[in-house]
């Protein structure tokens, strides 16, 4: 048997790095956004969950933003938004 | 998770929902808001390192990320496969050792350095000589080269969708339809079953498509490929026009590729009727049903309809054109408003103003935006069968020019 060299078929990763700030400590009086990917019981899941974190974290307001279905991005007007409007944004995923 | 990492992205904090969400009780749903909440707790305040802990489980392969580096490994071609396998390089099927000498051969010339761009859902560089590599792996003749290079460049452009084709629980596969005369020169087989095994061009371009979109893309099933159940159709999905058997002439006449983001083909059995009007039924019986995605977000939402030269002849004989059939299969291939209500996709539905104001249950609602998203090419042997290829109703049909080798 010979010995032989090949090449891999694996992509190359782009080399971009970009660290997220992390949560605030506290989001008492925040307005905490939600991103529906329109799934099934999201948008369940999203009033729950905002009613919880007004109860429980002092939440001031809870803005939830619908797309248009769920395997087109958020328009870019969408974001404009929710980062105008709000100090924290939930981004539904998976279904 | 991985595609923040190849995205370069870190510290983004996580809060993880167990799946499923969607068809859960409300109960359920009740209970996963308040595992979130207190979940929330902890992300609070937290730093930006690495969340390891809130990682969801990986499912199905267990494959760590594939290794990105060449292997020196035996000639043995059992041992270059149990290799591939073990570093998730390749689909399961004995492959060609991609040396440099046979990508070389591969690239024909062109510049290896060259990306098409960024493939998702990993989003790693589509360059020339990564392709090539995949095109060796699954037995193409470099001749096919530039086939696969239109199809990787038709299916980046941002219509096509990729990342939703790659990602979904939906069981898409990029179906190349290779046009002109260059499917007669590489051998790309149109005729008796042109969907199945048998034939080197087909098979080795499709399956080029799929290693490209594994290994590049970085799609593997149950790891960023969520495809619930998969298809046949994603290990090689590969036709030509049948030009010469079309009574409408092919859908291009020139060197093309179109990718369409179907399921797999749906038969169309029509052996009794003597015109256009009995196969017609038939093609638009089978183009709607309640389990198809096509029409939920209508319009990204289309139809191709596969006819075999028997069934195209005899709907020709009836003085039909193609536009015909087109609308054809537009006006029939519906459902009314009560059967879509029962289940599918109902209240996910990304609609018209004008369908989503209809109220009348006994309303038929198009699968399709227009006539133009039903396309008709005619492929396949002698019998009275055709075929119907629902799209995913999230990804629109690409085509790009075949480059003549060497410009």
């Amino acid at each position: 048997m010979t010995r032989i060299r090949v090449l891999s078929p694996v992509g190359q990763a782009r080399a971009e790095n970009f660290t997220a700030p992390p949560l605030p400590a506290d989001l008492a009086g925040l307005t905490v956004g939600f991103i529906d990917n329109t799934k099934h019981n999201f948008d369940r899941l999203a009033d729950e969950l905002g009613t919880l974190l007004r109860a429980r974290y002092g939440v001031k307001a809870v803005v939830r933003r619908r797309k248009g279905n769920a395997s087109v991005p958020a328009s870019p007007e969408t974001l404009a938004e929710l980062a105008k409007e709000c100090d924290l944004v939930f981004a539904g995923s998976g279904d | 998770m991985s595609e923040l990492a190849a995205l370069g992205i870190s510290g983004l904090p996580l809060l993880v929902v167990p799946h499923p969400l969607g068809g859960e009780r409300p109960e359920s749903v009740t209970r996963k808001a308040h595992q979130a909440a207190e979940q929330l707790a902890s992300l609070l305040g937290a730093d930006a390192t690495p969340r390891t802990s809130l990682r969801p489980p990986e499912v199905g392969t267990g494959l760590t990320d594939p290794a990105t580096t060449d292997l020196v490994t035996t000639d043995d071609p059992q041992a270059v496969l149990a290799e591939f396998c073990e570093r998730g390089w390749c689909d399961g099927l004995p492959v060609i050792p991609p040396t440099e000498e046979r990508v070389r051969a591969m690239l024909g010339g062109a510049p290896p350095e060259r990306s098409l761009g960024a493939m998702p859902p990993l989003w790693r560089g589509a360059t020339l000589e990564k392709l090539a590599v995949n095109a060796v792996m699954a037995g193409c003749e470099p001749a096919a080269f530039p086939v696969i290079v239109a199809a990787v460049e038709a299916m980046l452009d941002p219509a096509f969708n990729l990342y939703g084709v790659q990602a979904t629980t939906h069981p898409v596969a990029p179906l190349v339809i290779v046009h002109g005369p260059v499917a007669g020169r590489l051998g790309v087989h149109a005729g008796s079953g042109c969907f199945g095994p048998g034939f080197r061009a087909n098979a080795t371009i499709g399956r080029a498509i799929r290693l490209i979109l594994m290994n590049v893309g970085g799609a593997w099933p149950g790891r960023h490929d969520m495809a619930t159940q998969g298809s046949p159709a994603k290990f090689s999905y590969c036709i030509a026009e049948r030009a010469d058997a079309s009574p409408w002439g092919p859908l291009r006449a020139d060197d093309a590729v179109t990718v369409f983001g179907g399921e797999a083909p749906h038969n169309v059995n029509d052996h009794v009727s003597t015109g256009a009007a009995g196969i017609l039924a038939t093609v638009a019986d089978t183009a709607v049903s309640l389990g198809s995605n096509v029409g939920w977000f209508l319009a990204q939402s289309q139809l191709l309809v596969v006819l075999g030269p028997e069934h195209a002849a005899t709907i020709a004989g009836d003085g039909l054109t193609r536009a015909d059939v087109q609308r054809y299969v537009f006006e029939h291939a519906r459902l009314p408003l009560r059967t879509l209500k029962l289940g599918g996709m109902w209240g996910m539905q990304d609609w018209p103003a004008w369908m989503s104001a209809v109220r009348d249950d006994d309303a038929l609602l198009p699968q399709v935006p227009s006539p133009d998203d039903v396309f008709v090419i005619v492929a396949g042997g002698p019998g009275k069968h055709s075929s119907v290829v629902p799209n995913c109703t999230f990804s629109r049909a690409v085509s790009r020019p075949v480059e003549a080798r060497g410009r």
